[in-house]
C-alpha cells in the first residue's frame, strides 16, 4: 500500500441523516410496500367475495337482530376514524422536533401520539361489534373482520414502538439514531392513518352502495 | 450538526490506513467464534453461508424424497410406498424445493455475494438478517419435525382447498405447511429488504446504476418481486390456518358459507408464478457473471440486459392465471394470460441472445462453471418450448395436470435455476473457501447430472401426452407407461450420482483443492479484490468504481476510499443514482437478539397450531424480545464488550461534538 495512491477523503460526510438519505428509512419504505400489497389483496378479497351474495351483506336472519341487509353501524367506527386521522398533529410535531433533536418537545409530542394510538386501539376493539356478523359466520363476515384486525395489528405495532421511543427518550438522552427512528415511526404511523381512510369506507360504506 | 469552517481546516486529511489501522479495523469487524457465533453472528458473509449449506442440506432431503418417488414409480403396481405416504412425500419434495431450497439458496449468495459485489463490509441491517436465517431454519425444522412425527403435510405444494381445508383435512397436517410458509416467507421477505437496500444506499463511490454488475440487478429485480409477491402466500396461507382452527373456523375457503375455493388458486398463483422468477432471475445472474468471466468479455448488450430483467420482473405477475386454465374463468380473462405468458418469452429470449452473442465473439475458457451455462441455456430453451404449449389455453387443458407438466417445470426450474446454481457453486467456492474445486469431477459432475436430468425428464413429456396423471402413487400395467417410467427412474439414480460426486468434490476440495488466490479466473467483479476467502471487514479501503466491469476498466491509479474510522463497524453511504457518497453509517456488531426474537416468534406460531393460549405468551415474549433488542446498544455487545475495560472508550475518542449535550453530560 504505497501512500501515493489517490484517495478520496470521506472522513467530512455527516454521520447521521434523514429520509431517503438513510438506510433505515428505506427500509421501512419496503416494510410499507409489503403491508400495502396485502391490505391490497384483502380488499381484492373483500370484493371478491361479493359476487358469492346476492345480497351483502347477508341477511341476519337465524338470530336477533333480524335485519335483510346488516350494514355496519357507524358512530363508533366514525369517531374512532376521527381519533386516527387527528393522531397524525401530534405525529407530526413529534417528526418535526425530533429533527431538531428538542427533547423536550419529542417527550410531550410522543405521549400525545401513545394517548392517541391507545384510544385508537381500545375503540376498535369496540369498533368490531359495529360489523354486525361474527367472523365465523360467513365469509362476509370472515373479510370484513380480517380487514379491522389486521388494521389493529398495524395500529398496535404503531403504538408500541411509540411507547417504545417515548420510554427511551424519557429516560435516556436523545441521539441521532433515535431521532431518525422517531420519523421513520412517524412515516410508519402516517402510512397506518392513510390506509385506514381507504380500509374504512371499503368496510363501513361500500356495503351501503353494493 | 454541520461542522464550522474553523473545525473543518483543523482536521487532518485522512490518510491511507498502515498497519495499526488495519489492526483496529480487524478487531473492530472481528466476528466472536463458534460456538458464541452461531447465536449472534451478524457478519452477512457468515449468514449468507449458513443459508446457503442449510439449503443445500434441504435440497439433499428433497433429492430423497424425489429418489424416493422415483422408485415407487419404477414399475406399475409397486408397493414400495402406500398412497398416503406417497402424499406426504409429494407434498414434502414440492415444499422444500420451494420454501426452503430455492428461494433460500439463491437469496443466500446473494446475501453473501451482493455486499461484496457493490464494495461495501456488511448489508444494510445486519441484525434483522441475522434474524431472517434463523426464522428459516425454524421453518424447514417444524415442516420435518413433522413429517418425522406422522404429520407431514400431504394436500400437495400448493395445497389446493377444499382438499387442505378443515373438512377433508382433518389433524395437524396442513396447520404445519400453512405455518412453515410464514416462516420462510418472512425470511425471504427480509432477505429481500436487506438486498434491495443495501444496493440502493451502499454503493461503492462510482457505481452508478448503469455500472451495476448484471448479478446485482438480478438480485434487485428479485427482491422487488418478493416484496410483492410473498405477502400473497402469507395472507393466503393465514386465512387457511383460520378456517382450519376450531376455536377460529372462519369461511375464507368454505362454498357453503360464501367462501370461495377458486380465491386460494388466485391468491397463492398470485405468489406462485412470481415465484418462479424469484428463483430463475437470481439464476440469470449466474449465468451473465460465469459468461463474461470464461468467455472474457462484459456480457454484450447490458441495457438490454437490464431492460429484460425489469420487465421479466413486471410481466412475472400477470401470468398467474395460467396456472388456472381448468378453472371456470371469462374467456377474455384466459386471452389476457395467454398473451402475457407468451410475452415473456420476449424479454427472455433478448437475454438469451445476449449470452449466445457474448460467447460467439469470446475466447471461452472452459472450466465447469460454463459447462454448466452452457447445459442452462440448452435445458432451459426447451423448458421455454413446453411453456409455449402451457400458455395456450386449448393445448393447456389438454395436459393439464399430467407428466407434461411435471416436465415443463422440471425444464424451466432444473434447467433455469439449478444448473446455474452449481456453475455458480463451483465459480464462488473459491471465494468461500480459499480453494478451487477439481476440474476433472467437476466435468464428471456436470455430464451425470446433464445426461440423468435429460433422461429422467424427458420422457415425461410423452408419459404426460399419453395421458398419465400427476400425483398418483401408483399405475395400472399394460398402459405403455413402464418402460418411459423405468427410463425416468433410472435417469434419477444417474442424476443422484452427479450430486454425489459433487458432495465429494466439496469435501475434497475444501481440504485439499488447489489454493485460489485473490481473483482465481481473472473475474471482474469487485468479490475478486480481496483475498478468497475475505476477511471479516472485506475491503480495507472501500474502493472507487471506474467502469462496469470494475476490476477490467481499473487503472493503475484508482483511488480509494479513506477516512472512515477504523475503530468502527462503519460503512459508506451513498446516492442511489451516482452513487456518490453522503454519510458515514455506523452499522451494528454481533447480537444475541436476533436469536432471541427468533425463538420468541417460533414459539409463538408453532404453538398456536396446538393451542389458542400461544396467541397471549407469543405476542408477549414477542414484544419482549423486541424491545430487548432496541433497548441494547448494539455497540456494547458480545465480544467486544467482554474484552473492553473501559466500556466508554468510543465517546471519548470518536469526535465528540457530533455528540449532542446530553449525552456528553
Amino acid at each position: 500500500m504505497s501512500a501515493q495512491r489517490t484517495t478520496l477523503d470521506v472522513s467530512g460526510l455527516p454521520k447521521h441523516g434523514f429520509d431517503a438519505k438513510t438506510q433505515l428509512w428505506w427500509g421501512n419504505v419496503w416494510l410499507l410496500c409489503i403491508e400495502t400489497t396485502m391490505f391490497g389483496l384483502v380488499v381484492a378479497a373483500y370484493f371478491y367475495f361479493r359476487q358469492n351474495f346476492t345480497t351483502w351483506p347477508p341477511p341476519h336472519s337465524d338470530s336477533p337482530p333480524y335485519l335483510l341487509e346488516p350494514v355496519p353501524r357507524l358512530l363508533l367506527p366514525t369517531i374512532n376514524l376521527a381519533v386516527i386521522i387527528l393522531s397524525v398533529l401530534p405525529m407530526a410535531w413529534a417528526d418535526a422536533a425530533a429533527r431538531r433533536l428538542d427533547r423536550r418537545t419529542v417527550k410531550m409530542a410522543l405521549i400525545l401520539v401513545m394517548l392517541f394510538g391507545t384510544a385508537a386501539t381500545v375503540l376498535r376493539f369496540y369498533e368490531f361489534r359495529s360489523l354486525v356478523w361474527s367472523w365465523d359466520s360467513n365469509a362476509y363476515g370472515s373479510v370484513s373482520w380480517a380487514i379491522l384486525a389486521l388494521h389493529l395489528v398495524h395500529l398496535i405495532v404503531g403504538t408500541l414502538e411509540d411507547v417504545f421511543l417515548a420510554t427511551w427518550v424519557w429516560l435516556r438522552p436523545l441521539d441521532e439514531n433515535h431521532a431518525l427512528d422517531i420519523t421513520v415511526t412517524a412515516v410508519y404511523w402516517y402510512w397506518v392513518v392513510g390506509t385506514w381512510l381507504v380500509l374504512y369506507p371499503v368496510v363501513y360504506l361500500s356495503p351501503r352502495f353494493m | 450538526m454541520g461542522r464550522t469552517l474553523e473545525e473543518e481546516e483543523r482536521r487532518e486529511p485522512a490518510k491511507l490506513l498502515d498497519e495499526r489501522g488495519l489492526r483496529e479495523l480487524e478487531e473492530a469487524w472481528r466476528e466472536p467464534r463458534a460456538p458464541r457465533s452461531w447465536f449472534t453472528s451478524t457478519d452477512h458473509k457468515t449468514i449468507g453461508k449458513r443459508y446457503v449449506v442449510t439449503a443445500l442440506v434441504f435440497f439433499l432431503l428433497g433429492g430423497g424424497e424425489a429418489a424416493l418417488m422415483r422408485l415407487q414409480l419404477m414399475r406399475p403396481e409397486n408397493d414400495l410406498l402406500g398412497p398416503d405416504l406417497y402424499n406426504q412425500v409429494f407434498t414434502m419434495h414440492g415444499s422444500t424445493m420451494m420454501f426452503l431450497f430455492a428461494v433460500p439458496v439463491m437469496e443466500g449468495i446473494g446475501l453473501y455475494l451482493v455486499p461484496l459485489m457493490v464494495g461495501t463490509r456488511n448489508v444494510s441491517f445486519p441484525r434483522m438478517n441475522a434474524f431472517g436465517y434463523y426464522m428459516f431454519l425454524a421453518g424447514g425444522l417444524l415442516l420435518y419435525g413433522g413429517f418425522f412425527f406422522n404429520t407431514g403435510p400431504d394436500a400437495g405444494w400448493f395445497a389446493y382447498v377444499p382438499l387442505s381445508g378443515p373438512e377433508f383435512s382433518p389433524g395437524k397436517r396442513v396447520d404445519i405447511w400453512a405455518q412453515m410458509i410464514s416462516f420462510t416467507e418472512i425470511a425471504a421477505l427480509v432477505g429481500a429488504v436487506e438486498i434491495a437496500t443495501t444496493v440502493f444506499k451502499q454503493r461503492a463511490p462510482g457505481m452508478s446504476l448503469n455500472r451495476i454488475p448484471l448479478y446485482v440487478w438480478a438480485l434487485t429485480v428479485t427482491s422487488f418481486m418478493v416484496l410483492f409477491a410473498m405477502p400473497a402466500v402469507m395472507l393466503a396461507s393465514s386465512m387457511l390456518a383460520t378456517d382450519r382452527m376450531t376455536h377460529v373456523s372462519t369461511h375464507f375457503f368454505n362454498p357453503a358459507e360464501g367462501g370461495d375455493a377458486i380465491l386460494w388458486q388466485h391468491l397463492f398463483w398470485f405468489f406462485g408464478h412470481p415465484e418462479v422468477y424469484i428463483i430463475f432471475i437470481p439464476a440469470t445472474g449466474f449465468v451473465s457473471a460465469i459468461i463474461a468471466t470464461f468467455a472474457r468479455r462484459p456480457v454484450f448488450g447490458y441495457t438490454a440486459m437490464v431492460l429484460s430483467l425489469i420487465s421479466v420482473g413486471f410481466i412475472g405477475f400477470g401470468l398467474w392465471v395460467h396456472h388456472m386454465f381448468a378453472t371456470p374463468l371469462p374467456q377474455l380473462g384466459q386471452s389476457f394470460f395467454t398473451g402475457a405468458s407468451m410475452m415473456i418469452a420476449v424479454p427472455n429470449g433478448i437475454q438469451i441472445f445476449c449470452w449466445i452473442a457474448t460467447l460467439w465473439g469470446g475466447k471461452l475458457n472452459m472450466k465447469t462453471p460454463l459447462y454448466f451455462a452452457l447445459g442452462f441455456i440448452a435445458i432451459f430453451v426447451l423448458g421455454g418450448l413446453s411453456g409455449i404449449v402451457l400458455a395456450s389455453v386449448p393445448l393447456d387443458l389438454q395436459v393439464h395436470d399430467t407428466y407434461f407438466v411435471v416436465a415443463h417445470f422440471h425444464y424451466v426450474l432444473i434447467g433455469g435455476a439449478v444448473f446455474p446454481l452449481f456453475g455458480a457453486l463451483y465459480y464462488w467456492m473459491p471465494k468461500w473457501t480459499g480453494r478451487m474445486m477439481a476440474e476433472g469431477l467437476g466435468k464428471l459432475n456436470f455430464w451425470l447430472l446433464f445426461a440423468g436430468f435429460n433422461l429422467t425428464f424427458f420422457p415425461m413429456h410423452k408419459l404426460g401426452l399419453v395421458g398419465m396423471p400427476r400425483r398418483v402413487y401408483t399405475y395400472l400395467p399394460g398402459l405403455g407407461w413402464d418402460a418411459m417410467n423405468m427410463t425416468a427412474t433410472v435417469g434419477a439414480g444417474i442424476m443422484a450420482l452427479g450430486v454425489i460426486v459433487f458432495a465429494v468434490n466439496f469435501f475434497w476440495s475444501r481440504a485439499a483443492g488447489s489454493v485460489a488466490g485473490a481473483n482465481p479466473w481473472g473475474a471482474d467483479t469487485l468479490e475478486w479484490s480481496i483475498p478468497s476467502p475475505p476477511p471479516d471487514y472485506a475491503f480495507a479501503h472501500i474502493p472507487v468504481v471506474q467502469g462496469r466491469s470494475a476490476l477490467w476498466e481499473r487503472t493503475e491509479d484508482e483511488p480509494v476510499v479513506v477516512g472512515l474510522e477504523t475503530k468502527k463497524r462503519l460503512v459508506l453511504a451513498t446516492t442511489i443514482v451516482d452513487a456518490a457518497p453522503s454519510m458515514r453509517h455506523e452499522t451494528p456488531g454481533p447480537s444475541v437478539w436476533p436469536f432471541v426474537l427468533a425463538l420468541a416468534v417460533s414459539s409463538f406460531w408453532v404453538g398456536i397450531v396446538y393451542t389458542p393460549y400461544a396467541l397471549y405468551y407469543g405476542a408477549g415474549l414477542t414484544a419482549l424480545a423486541l424491545f430487548g433488542w432496541f433497548w441494547s446498544d448494539p455497540k456494547f455487545e458480545g465480544l467486544k464488550a467482554k474484552r473492553k475495560k473501559r466500556p466508554t472508550d468510543w465517546r471519548k475518542t470518536e469526535d465528540p461534538e457530533t455528540l449532542p449535550a446530553e449525552a456528553r453530560g
